[in-house]
């Protein structure tokens, strides 16, 4: 099989992986080639509109389990493949040396056993590391099962190290994923978090699951979540909607996959994460799932407009966060800046809050925004959605 | 008539003369490159300024070295009164020193912030979006058109990434060019400088093709949204990036 045919079938294989970050290290280039950024770096978009910074590939699509939503699954009649690790070197270096890429993100089925996979893994990319010099970002999947002497050897060969959970409880794994035990991800998981280290696993763990393929709630997906990052310390949660690419009965029948939905995680995960937010803040079991139109976290103001509007010049920190339209950067510029002057209206713009969600929820120097008669629910409700509305209409338009 | 007071095209004329200006309590009206063409108003005014390496550290000594890498990240830019811009935030971080910063009301602090990051912001972007070719000999190869002028902060970001490599990046824009010899970079004009070979390798065409194929199959089709593509990847970089300049 020629080469071009070979990196088709395994990114094809590769591409649902969500995870693409190349952030959180930064190996140096010792006299070879490459390095990493701390900021990460994106190199290209795809189609889709997500970043490309890493050659996402799997080592093979060969599969011993049967996993129902996976494209790689036993029973599914595709064409198969297998990478040599001098081939993957080659693609790696001449894509990184031509700066496509900013490093490997390196999966694989499961061909034999965990532990086979796991040494193929650690192979290629010990060949990467040792023989060709390459100091770049590399992002390797741990496989489930292994022995944690394999977990050792890869992870201080690479960047980041993850398991994915795939689904969000472990009810949706026994149904979708039989063969896979939750309790080996959690072992990973585990192991990992106890040796990170500079040299182990510099940019930390990540995992994702799947949204949309088994009837979790997101009050359950996001108490999942803010467990992981709890227990295993974890960096990033990703979250993939669900694209229908098997049909089974267990499975659900989409016509799109639940992006919208899954907008709306990744919103939330960054509240739990940097603005303080707890899940039971914004859903409960009588609550559980987002509102589509709004963004969680004006869901959450507009419940609680009771604790609004907020004073810009005097509130804290946290509560700065905790307005529509100011992030975690605008509100440091406004505390850093208001011990110098006060802070009026054509200010926040400046500092890049966000005046068309913001006006609502705040007061500069005692003055509310907006009509002071007009701080209703329902009217500040209305006119976020449809400005939000009237903007996705503009965009439409081009 | 308004007085221009002219610097030669680098960064150290300009704070040179900028010293000088503050220093003699002198008001400009503008200051500009010595390229520039005054209209009938304008008088432009060049001093023999001699340059001092202690100017600098005094300028660099009072508004810290945060301020300074700012004020440098303007120059880059192409802002149409970037000099007045630094000027300006010279003369306020005289009076407030290194907290400067903190002065977002005042206009120079707050174009200072804004076009410094807009530089930085490019200059991240273009460390993904530039692509080398191989040529002949294994030199690799890039061009570029970047709004801002960025080829010195790339080429450190390459001099220690690509190190063993020799390398040329350059930027068609201003015509000038980055030279790597897997020892140190240098960035002369185009015309002072003559590319020996501009043939590609045999290899080059095989690997840009992997390329394309990779970028194709990597994009999930369910969930197809150029828009999005086109927010984080804007259209006037395309031209030079491998896997979307057909597009175009």
């Amino acid at each position: 099989m020629e080469l071009q045919e070979k990196l088709k079938i395994l990114a094809d294989s590769a591409k649902y992986d969500a995870s693409c970050s190349s952030s959180g290290s930064n190996r140096k280039n010792k006299d070879g080639i490459g390095n990493a950024a701390s900021s990460g770096i994106c190199h290209s978009f795809a189609s889709d509109g997500r970043c490309i910074s890493l050659l996402k590939i799997l080592l093979t699509n060969c599969c011993i389990y049967d996993c129902k939503y996976c494209l790689n699954r036993k029973s599914n009649n595709i064409k198969r493949a297998i990478f040599t690790p001098e081939e993957i070197c080659t693609i790696t270096l001449n894509f990184y040396r031509r700066n496509y890429i900013e490093g490997l993100f390196l999966s694989s089925g499961i061909i034999k056993s965990p532990d086979y996979t796991m040494e193929l893994l650690i192979k290629t990319i010990s060949l990467l590391r040792n023989k060709y010099k390459f100091n770049g970002y590399i992002h390797a999947k741990a496989i489930p099962g292994c022995n944690p002497k394999l977990l050792k050897q890869l992870g201080s060969l690479v960047d980041r190290l993850s398991a994915n959970i795939e689904l969000p409880t472990e009810n949706g794994l026994k149904l979708l994923a039989p063969s896979k035990e939750s309790k080996n991800i959690s072992q990973i998981m585990e192991y990992v978090k106890n040796n990170q280290n500079k040299k182990y696993v510099p940019a930390g763990q990540s995992t994702q699951m799947i949204i949309g393929a088994t009837k979790e709630t997101d009050f359950e997906i996001m108490n999942q979540s803010s467990s992981l990052y709890d227990k295993y310390k974890l960096k990033r949660v990703f979250y993939s909607a669900y694209v229908p690419i098997n049909k089974d009965n267990l499975l659900p029948s989409l016509e799109q996959p639940p992006l919208v939905r899954e907008n709306r995680l990744y919103q939330a995960d960054w509240l739990l994460r940097f603005y303080n937010f707890k899940v039971t803040d914004l859903l409960d079991s009588k609550n559980p799932n987002f509102n589509i139109l709004l963004d969680p976290k004006t869901d959450w103001a507009l419940r609680h407009l009771n604790e609004f509007p907020k004073e810009i010049n005097t509130c804290s920190y946290y509560d700065l966060l905790k307005i529509p339209g100011i992030g975690v950067k605008s509100a440091k510029r406004i505390i850093t800046s208001r011990k110098t002057f006060t802070i009026h209206i054509e200010d926040l713009k400046r500092m890049g809050v966000v005046l068309k969600r913001a006006k609502y929820f705040i007061l500069c120097n005692g003055k509310y925004v907006t009509n002071k008669d007009n701080f209703k629910k329902e009217y500040i409700e209305k006119n976020i959605v449809l400005g939000d509305f009237s903007h996705i209409e503009q965009l439409r338009l081009f | 008539m308004k007085n221009v007071y002219i610097y030669e095209n680098d960064f150290i004329s300009l704070l040179n003369l900028i010293f000088y200006l503050l220093k003699n309590k002198l008001k400009p009206e503008n200051i500009k490159n010595e390229f520039y063409t005054p209209s009938l108003f304008e008088n432009n005014i060049t001093l023999t300024i001699t340059k001092n390496e202690k100017n600098i550290e005094w300028i660099i000594k009072n508004i810290g070295k945060y301020s300074m890498k700012s004020i440098y990240y303007v120059f880059l830019s192409e802002e149409e009164n970037k000099e007045l811009i630094i000027y300006y935030f010279l003369l306020n971080a005289l009076k407030y020193r290194q907290k400067i910063m903190y002065h977002r009301n005042l206009k120079c602090v707050s174009e200072v912030l804004r076009i410094s990051e807009y530089v930085i912001h490019e200059s991240h972007k273009m460390k993904g979006f530039l692509r080398f070719k191989e040529l002949e000999k294994n030199i690799l190869y890039a061009e570029m058109e970047p709004t801002n002028d960025i080829l010195y902060l790339i080429s450190c970001h390459f001099n220690s990434r690509l190190k063993n490599e020799l390398w040329i990046i350059k930027d068609n824009r201003r015509k000038i060019i980055s030279i790597h010899d897997k020892k140190q970079f240098i960035i002369v004009k185009e015309k002072d400088f003559e590319i020996s070979t501009q043939k590609e390798s045999i290899n080059e065409k095989n690997i840009e093709n992997l390329w394309k194929t990779f970028y194709k199959t990597i994009g999930i089709k369910e969930r197809k949204n150029d828009r999005c593509r086109m927010n984080f990847m804007p259209k006037k970089y395309w031209k030079y990036i491998t896997e979307v300049k057909k597009e175009l």
